[in-house]
């Protein structure tokens, strides 16, 4: 997986199928893509992995939330990011592959210790285009701020980075000629922006020593 | 002496969507100056030369093209319509983008179809595209299927 759109919202959550958006998707310059949500359908020539999203407003409720069936058959487990605690925790929950809606908390709310701990476990932050696109004046700027934060937390401790389009619509998803240009107003480089779109491959498919099952 | 300038060619969705030329450039200021602030995009001096066929060209200095394809990539909406504008080229000759476009035009057969209680007529397009458009309704919704789609309603 070279380019993955960390996550699109097809109908009836959007306006568009997911055959829509997958073949959208592939014009654009992705090879798969994460759906959130429903969508009927198995697209031939894109990779679809199934996501969910965890919202928790504790720790104990995002553990209790990950051990669900339903959450366990997800190739992709979001959880919404939250408060200084409930991140350094949400990071080190082996389950959650993916703090997302980093841009909706508060300054600092990701710190260097929920950083350390997400590089040690693998767990990714998302960089959702939603807000770049979408907002406009002071809540454009508050994202772009968080987004430059998570940038230099990344470079220090080398967590993983998705980058996600939050499409629920074909007119929201994005290229990833377009996603470069985005991704540079707060100083991704055209090769920090390459790796986080193949990271979920190597989020969901580790690197891991070989082990001998059997001899 | 005259200044080098760039041109993008952008295509515009929903298919079947035609703007004014003004309204687009309207839009595609208002993302500009909303990205880049007034300066950059004065000094940009942006600018829609060609708006037909689902396309349209802007202009703009020759070095600012990247910053204004990254704020054409946050235009959301035309005079209140939901769009989407796609970067497809850039060039220094208006002639070498117009030589790029391709008109997506919606197949003979066009139909209606009935979501819930809402009646859609269906566009199609190359590709198994289906766009399904509200009927009576001033600002259409819209809804974008594949032909499997349809057909297994």
């Amino acid at each position: 997986m070279k380019a993955t759109d960390a996550c699109v919202c097809p109908y009836p959550a959007g306006d568009s199928t997911l055959a829509r958006m997958a073949l959208e998707a592939r014009e654009l310059g992705f090879d798969s893509i994460v759906v959130i949500g429903e969508g009927d359908g198995e697209p031939r020539d894109l990779r679809i992995l199934r996501g969910v999203v965890i919202s928790a407003s504790s720790q104990k409720e995002a553990i209790r939330q990950v051990r669900k069936p339903a959450v366990r058959a997800a190739d992709v487990v979001f959880v919404n990011a939250g408060d200084t605690a409930f991140n350094r925790a949400a990071a080190a929950v082996e389950e959650v592959h993916v703090i997302r809606n980093i841009h909706a908390a508060r300054r600092g709310a990701f710190d260097h210790v929920a950083a350390r701990t997400a590089a040690d476990r693998g767990t990714a932050v998302d960089i959702s285009l939603y807000p770049i696109i979408g907002f406009r004046g002071r809540r454009r700027q508050t994202a772009l701020q968080r987004y430059a934060d998570i940038l230099g937390l990344h470079r220090r401790y080398d967590f993983p980075l998705t980058i996600s389009s939050g499409a629920r619509s074909i007119l929201e998803q994005r290229s990833v000629r377009e996603i470069h240009g985005l991704c540079g107003l707060f100083g991704m480089t055209e090769d920090e922006v390459t790796c986080a779109l193949s990271s979920i491959g190597r989020l969901i498919e580790p690197y891991r020593p070989v082990r001998v099952v059997s001899e | 002496m005259r200044e080098k300038r760039r041109y993008i060619l952008v295509r515009i969705l929903p298919y079947g969507f035609m703007p004014d030329r003004k309204d687009l450039y309207l839009a595609v200021i208002e993302a500009a100056t909303s990205l880049w602030g007034d300066v950059a995009t004065g000094l940009a001096q942006p600018a829609v030369v060609f708006c037909d066929e689902g396309h349209a060209i802007v202009r703009c200095r020759r070095g600012t093209e990247g910053d204004i394809a990254t704020a054409l990539a946050t235009v959301t909406a035309i005079a209140d319509e939901r769009v989407a504008l796609r970067t497809v080229a850039t060039s220094g000759t208006i002639r070498a983008l117009k030589r790029r476009i391709r008109p997506a035009r919606p197949l003979e057969e066009t139909g209606e179809v009935v979501i819930g209680e809402d009646s859609f007529t269906t566009y199609r397009y190359p590709r198994q595209k289906v766009d399904l458009i509200k009927k009576g309704t001033m600002h259409q919704k819209s809804l974008f299927f594949t032909r499997e789609d349809l057909e297994e309603r």
